[in-house]
């Protein structure tokens, strides 16, 4: 991994189109401005990753799933 | 009318007009190479939908409109997304959520509200966003909800899906 040191409102470019602004540090946080291309996703990690994960168990789901689950459903309604 | 069809895993052989396929030009979190979907309803009583790939036979996803279980559903799209969509104020679009159900556990399914598909129903291009609203998570329990809703869920018609999505598209 690349490492650079910067202050606040330095900057680093990646590209031509992309470049990432180091806006504030308070204590363990640090504040960054992103300038990308529309077509560019920029995301939190974490949230990025979580996302992903549940697509995962998601694309997994049978069938058979659904259907057991709609049978719970109606019996629950007439119930 | 131009067809396209797709021997899927789960559902056989699926034939569409081409119309009705979703483009979603940066694929869906973890699936960025399969652009092409259609809706497939395989029981108009349920308010679950398939999103099926037209590309890979086996990826398919339940999928449900927030409105059945949650009719105050309201994401903040980031201005990027809507811009990506093509969405303007009062473009009409369609928003569904991904379900998981865990195998054999259908008492312990959730919906993704921090990653909805957001559907521009005009050009049928698609885009699942990362909402920017705090409330919302990728895990949200929608047995119960569904279940007290179930019913008028049952008499609404999609007639309603458009004025209803539009409004839930709040852009910043």
């Amino acid at each position: 991994m690349l490492v650079l040191t910067r202050k606040v409102n330095q900057s680093i470019v990646i590209g031509d189109e992309i470049e990432v602004v180091v806006l504030e540090v308070r204590g363990e946080q640090v504040r960054i401005g992103v300038r990308a291309p529309r077509t560019i996703a920029v995301h939190r990690k974490e949230i990025y990753e979580q996302i992903r994960q549940e697509n995962l168990n998601a694309a997994s789901v049978s069938a058979d799933d659904l259907t057991s689950l709609q049978v719970r459903l109606a019996d629950e309604g007439t119930s | 009318m131009t067809k396209t069809c797709i021997d899927s895993t789960r559902f056989g052989r699926i034939e569409v007009d081409e119309e009705a396929v979703i483009t979603f030009s940066e694929g869906l979190f973890g699936f960025e190479g399969y652009r092409r979907f259609v809706v497939l309803c395989l029981d108009e009583k349920s308010p679950f939908r398939w999103l099926q790939s037209m590309e890979e036979p086996g990826l398919a996803f339940v999928v449900i409109e927030p409105r059945h279980f949650m009719p105050d559903y309201a994401p903040t799209i980031s201005d990027a997304d809507a811009e990506a969509l093509g969405l303007d104020a009062d473009t009409p679009t369609l928003t569904f959520v991904i379900v998981t159900i865990p195998p054999g556990k259908p008492e312990q399914m959730t919906a993704n509200l921090m990653g909805p598909i957001i559907i521009n129903a005009v050009t049928r291009t698609a885009r699942q966003v990362v909402v920017e609203d705090d409330c919302y998570s990728t895990k949200h329990s929608i047995l119960q909800e569904l279940m007290k809703r179930q019913p008028e869920a049952r008499e609404g018609t999609d007639a309603g899906t458009h004025a209803q999505s539009e409004s839930e598209h709040r852009n910043r």
